[in-house]
């Protein structure tokens, strides 16, 4: 595989941690943007604030790394400002859910044509393991101690409802569904949103009981179901447990899009 | 060859930013900026541009910025609560050498204020807003055939030494109608090309690095951090740093007096006015109505970087009077380049000062 | 195809050592000179989608590769095996 091609080898080893899924993520979606076939010269990475906001900085294409929480607006404007070229916003969820919230939504509304991928790893990492608004209920970082007290943000829900044509989510671990996924929201027309619910043994894990990497790896595992297999379930009148993880393409439509290459 | 049209300064300052070739605006409504705004949205898109209207002032400073990179001339315009909201990525901008043109039509402060009524209360945060050092420049229009000239100047300014410029006009200029002669053509200057594309930011002699367009296949890493030669992160390195921020802001500073535009009446004088933007006309009317005075007057057109060569323009000076539609911002900053008392008139409240007040002042020290 | 891993990007997580369906990688029990234990491969050769990688002409499983958070795994092209020439002495 050409993956390798598009990486800034002279600027590896990466800052990530030891067993972060940023990495995998970065893998998954350089062997799709290989795959559709996009060249370097006409790919732009854009990214905000945070762990994975550095992402863009391994990829060998041009690369924007801006405010926090900004990526998709100053992804708007490279893509409206040239259509030609192919626009993929590597967020975080801090960046993309709590200060660049606004930006996201609106994105969505305007189904603009950009892939956001949102490595999810349900904390602020790079500051030390703050809660984010995606770190679920009772769970332990250095701003709720006591367990967090605030319902959790379901990304892929919100991308729906704002109007997304394509959104997805997977995790670190699933990576050949997460690679066919980005390819997927590559080749949509319009805002493709993919959640990747990725690891962070050093900020998350550490505080959650999860002793080594493979031990989140294993609860993401089996904590996860097919999103057929859990509509199926529902209407089948069972009860699904309140930590499931509900993986797959959430939604696939052709709203009007904006920034379309002509 | 040139037309005569009867336009308000924010058209003005649209159709000269058409006609610099501006084909990216991204910005949010605000009053009294919104004309610009709406003069893009109908102009642009018949131009092969693009109008987008973002969802705060934030993300249309960044969509400019991200529109810049991809090769357009581009801008936006807001007034203040705009303007404290887009600090932030004016330092981006400054930071990662981002050409854009930034227009803000400066209303009563601080908060929300006086919407509709003129203010220069953002004179010192144009230069100081955003955190760190920076060197931004700042043009200061005093007449609707001003904000046409200033803002093709701007576009110019942004592309040559690649920084944020800002149009820091006032309500009144905004709104106000006059007579312009629109020139059929204006002058336009290119973005430096890049010399050495392993080394995106490195600069020569002129501090100024070639700008690597996105999608021409130079792969650059643009990012806010502080950064090498080649774009990449290098955030320990205190030398790194210094070299950096030192060169970002003497790229600016260094050539100050090349960038400084201003205007001069009667430089033999001992009282002499310093003024900029809408009190400019003020003092003018002032000089109309009392030819016998030997009255000075110096008019800043650009106030960031300031250039202290105009000061030296009146020799015989004995006392700097400068009215501003604020609590005396830039007065502060003539004081640190002059031994000469320098007296600031004041006016907040959205009216302009009365040729009759700025007389009797005068008429104390003449 | 040999599989290989770079020293000098992996960090020792350990992912590798989860997904592989060979069981190839095993926990590093020694700490290299960063002090980080890197996985070692045991037989590599018995991997089948790594030796069919070349015939099929594309990555058969490469699970490892891909979830390799520090693009530490590759492949590597191996010679094709030559058997020894038996010289019977006169």
């Amino acid at each position: 595989m050409s993956g390798d091609d598009w990486l800034r080898k002279d600027r590896l080893p990466h800052i990530w941690c030891a067993g972060c899924g940023n990495g995998t993520v970065v893998n998954c979606t350089l062997a799709a943007v290989d795959e559709i076939g996009w060249q370097r010269a006409n790919t732009v990475f854009v990214s905000g604030i945070g762990c994975s906001s550095r992402a863009p900085g391994y990829v060998l294409t041009d690369s924007l790394h801006t405010t926090h929480g900004r990526a998709i607006a100053f992804a708007t404007g490279v893509k409206l400002a040239d259509p030609s070229l192919n626009v993929v916003v590597i967020t975080g969820d801090g960046d993309l859910a709590a200060i660049g919230g606004n930006h996201f939504i609106h994105a969505c509304r305007r189904n603009i044509d950009l892939t956001v991928i949102c490595m999810n790893n349900q904390i602020y990492g790079m500051t030390g393991g703050q809660g984010s608004p995606t770190t679920p209920m009772g769970k332990l970082s250095t701003t709720t101690p006591f367990g967090s007290v605030e319902p959790a943000f379901d990304l892929t829900e919100l991308a729906k409802a704002a109007g997304a044509n394509y959104v997805a989510r997977w995790t670190g671990f699933h990576v050949k569904e997460l690679t066919k996924a980005i390819f997927s929201g590559l080749s949509t027309k319009g805002l493709a949103f993919i959640e990747v619910l990725v690891q962070c043994p050093t900020n998350y894990g550490r505080r959650n009981k999860y002793r080594s990497v493979t031990d989140q790896i294993d609860y993401m595992k089996t904590h996860s179901v097919l999103k057929q297999k859990a509509d199926r379930l529902r209407e089948e009148g069972n009860e699904l447990p309140e930590d499931t993880i509900i993986l797959g393409e959430i939604v696939k439509r052709s709203l009007p899009a904006m920034g379309v290459r002509k | 060859m040139s037309r005569v049209e009867f336009w308000q300064g924010n058209t003005a300052c649209a159709e000269g930013a058409l006609a610099a070739g501006c084909r990216f605006f991204g910005g949010y409504p605000i009053t009294p900026s919104t004309e610009i705004a709406e003069h893009m949205a109908r102009s642009l898109p018949k131009a092969g541009g693009v109008f987008v209207q973002m969802e705060d002032e934030i993300g249309g400073i960044a969509s400019v910025i991200g529109a810049s990179w991809a090769g357009k001339r581009a801008m936006t315009a807001t007034s203040g609560p705009g303007f404290s909201l887009m600090m932030e990525n004016i330092g981006f901008a400054l930071m990662t050498e981002t050409p854009c043109v930034i227009v803000n039509i400066q209303r009563g402060g601080p908060s929300t204020g006086q919407p509709t009524m003129a203010g220069q209360g953002d004179m010192l945060q144009c230069r100081y807003g955003s955190h760190g050092d920076i060197s931004p420049i700042a043009l200061v229009p005093a007449s609707v055939e001003e904000m046409y000239s200033l803002t093709v100047h701007a576009f110019n300014l942004a592309d040559i030494y690649r920084v944020p410029v800002f149009i820091m006009a006032d309500e009144i200029i905004g709104h106000m109608r006059e007579r312009i002669e629109v020139p059929d053509k204006v002058q336009l200057s290119e973005r430096k090309p890049v010399i050495d594309p392993t080394h995106p930011f490195r600069a020569g002699c002129d501090l100024i690095p070639g700008f690597p367009t996105f999608g021409k296949g130079y792969a650059v890493h643009v990012t806010g951090l502080t950064h090498d030669d080649r774009g990449y992160p290098c955030t320990t390195n205190p030398e790194m740093h210094e070299k950096l921020v030192t060169r970002l802001f003497n790229k600016v500073e260094s050539v100050r007096d090349e960038i400084s535009l201003f205007e001069t009446i009667n430089t033999d004088s001992k009282v002499v006015f310093i003024s900029y933007g809408a009190p400019a006309r003020a003092v003018e009317q002032m000089l109309h109505d009392h030819p016998e005075a030997q009255i000075g007057h110096l008019r800043l057109k650009t106030v960031w970087p300031f250039g202290e060569r105009c000061l030296s323009q009146f020799p015989n000076a004995e006392v700097f009077l400068f009215p501003e539609l604020n609590l005396g911002q830039i007065s502060r900053e003539i004081e640190r380049h002059t031994r000469i008392p320098v007296i600031s008139i004041p006016k907040i409240g959205g009216n302009l000062h009365l040729p009759q007040e700025l007389w009797e002042i005068t008429e104390r020290y003449l | 195809m040999r599989l290989v891993i770079d020293e000098v990007r992996c960090k020792g997580c350990n992912l590798c050592t989860l997904v592989c369906p060979y069981r190839i990688f095993k926990p590093g029990t020694i700490a290299n000179r960063k002090g980080i234990l890197v996985p070692v491969t045991d037989r590599p050769e018995r991997c089948t989608n790594c030796r069919l990688q070349k015939i099929y002409g594309r990555t058969l499983c490469g699970m490892c590769q891909m979830i390799c958070p520090d693009q530490a795994i590759n492949w590597v092209n191996e010679e094709v095996y030559e058997p020894h020439r038996v010289v019977v002495e006169d």
